[in-house]
């Protein structure tokens, strides 16, 4: 029994919790500056395939910000939290979506926000992007192509949005 | 009568409840921290000179290029294909029920774009035969309809790039107008 009186009896142990703290807090901050909340405008879609496409650089500092019209394989669009739906199988349907598409256009460059967004002549300096599925019917890509060039809205710059074909060693 | 004041304990402060929240937080960001899902896009301009007018017949003289796509066997989704034809001339065919690039097997990826090498091809040696200067010739993408507006996206998208591919900047895109410029919905707009 000598041997007990030997080993000093274990101490309460105590983990040195600052350290962590510090690295959780630091983690959480990186993590609420880098979240890009913006990325919601883009729908989810199967974008096509392009060898030519130039690189994506979004420019924050673009004193205007293009549009992105999102348009599903079956033929719903979103822009800006609205869905108009041109796939419906009622003419009168779709006719009313397109509507409601030309008058949301219309709206934001009459809105504004502070910017001019017509040029002299009345073309919109906006660019729009066209963030369609590869499997949506072209169809409803010309009649979105059609209500930007609507004279009421006047949009002429236009941007597809595709993806680079994999490489084979990818 | 004891009146020693009792000395203050060592206080200390529970941290789990707060690393519990941070822990919360840090997970938060970190499932709805969302990476950039495009990281190309095609330049284009719609035509301002037209806008929903029909517009004279273009001269005969100017240098055109044109595709005309179609889609055939809209009802099977197995069989269906895009027919491209090359100014009513050469005919090419993009692989039947196409699923879309990540979904298809090594091979038939292969054979889709060997199709559009072969047009890229054809392409090349027609702007040969306009003296080898893309900038003076025009490209059309037209899509009649019914069977045109049927093509998918992403096939078009290839034929504009293979005319990005030699050169080519001027494309024009014709096909399937939008319900409301037929005669009877006109009061509409």
């Amino acid at each position: 029994m000598a041997a007990r009186d030997i080993i000093p009896e274990a101490e309460d142990a105590k983990m040195n919790m600052t350290p962590m703290i510090d690295m959780t807090f630091l983690l959480v901050v990186f993590f609420m500056l880098t979240i890009d909340l913006s990325s919601k405008e883009f729908f989810p879609v199967e974008l096509p395939y392009a060898t030519e496409g130039i690189e994506d650089k979004t420019d924050e500092t673009a004193e205007i910000k293009r549009f992105v019209i999102n348009i599903t394989r079956d033929g719903k669009i979103y822009f800006k939290d609205n869905e108009f739906d041109l796939a419906s199988e009622d003419p009168g349907v779709q006719d009313d979506n397109i509507v409601a598409l030309r008058t949301a256009l219309r709206q934001i460059h009459e809105a504004g926000g502070g910017v001019i967004m017509r040029e002299k002549d009345g073309a919109s300096k906006v660019p729009v992007m066209i963030h369609a599925d590869w499997g949506t019917k072209w169809k409803y890509v010309q009649w979105v192509m059609q209500a930007c060039a609507h004279p009421d809205i006047k949009i002429y710059k236009l941007q597809f949005a595709v993806k680079k074909p994999p490489t084979d060693d990818e | 009568m004891d009146l020693r004041i009792e000395e203050p304990q060592e206080t200390e402060l529970n941290m789990t409840p707060m690393i519990d929240i941070v822990f919360q937080l840090i997970i938060f960001f970190l499932l709805s921290l969302k990476f950039k899902t495009i990281d190309r896009r095609i330049e284009s301009m719609l035509p301002d000179d037209r806008g929903l007018q029909s517009i004279p017949e273009t001269p005969v003289d100017e240098q055109k290029i044109k595709f005309k796509v179609f889609r055939r066997e809209l009802a099977s989704p197995t069989n269906a294909y895009t027919l491209i034809k090359l100014d009513n001339a050469a005919q090419f065919r993009l692989p039947a029920g196409w699923k879309g690039r990540r979904l298809e097997s090594a091979d038939r990826v292969k054979q889709y774009d060997a199709v559009l090498a072969t047009i890229t091809e054809s392409l090349r040696t027609r702007i040969a035969t306009y003296g080898g200067m893309p900038d003076a010739v025009k490209g059309e993408i037209v899509a009649p309809p019914p069977h045109g507006g049927a093509v998918p996206h992403g096939d078009v998208v290839s034929l504009l790039n293979t005319f990005i591919d030699v050169g080519l900047m001027d494309v024009r895109f014709e096909g399937t107008a939008n319900p409301l410029n037929k005669a009877d919905s006109a009061a509409r707009r």
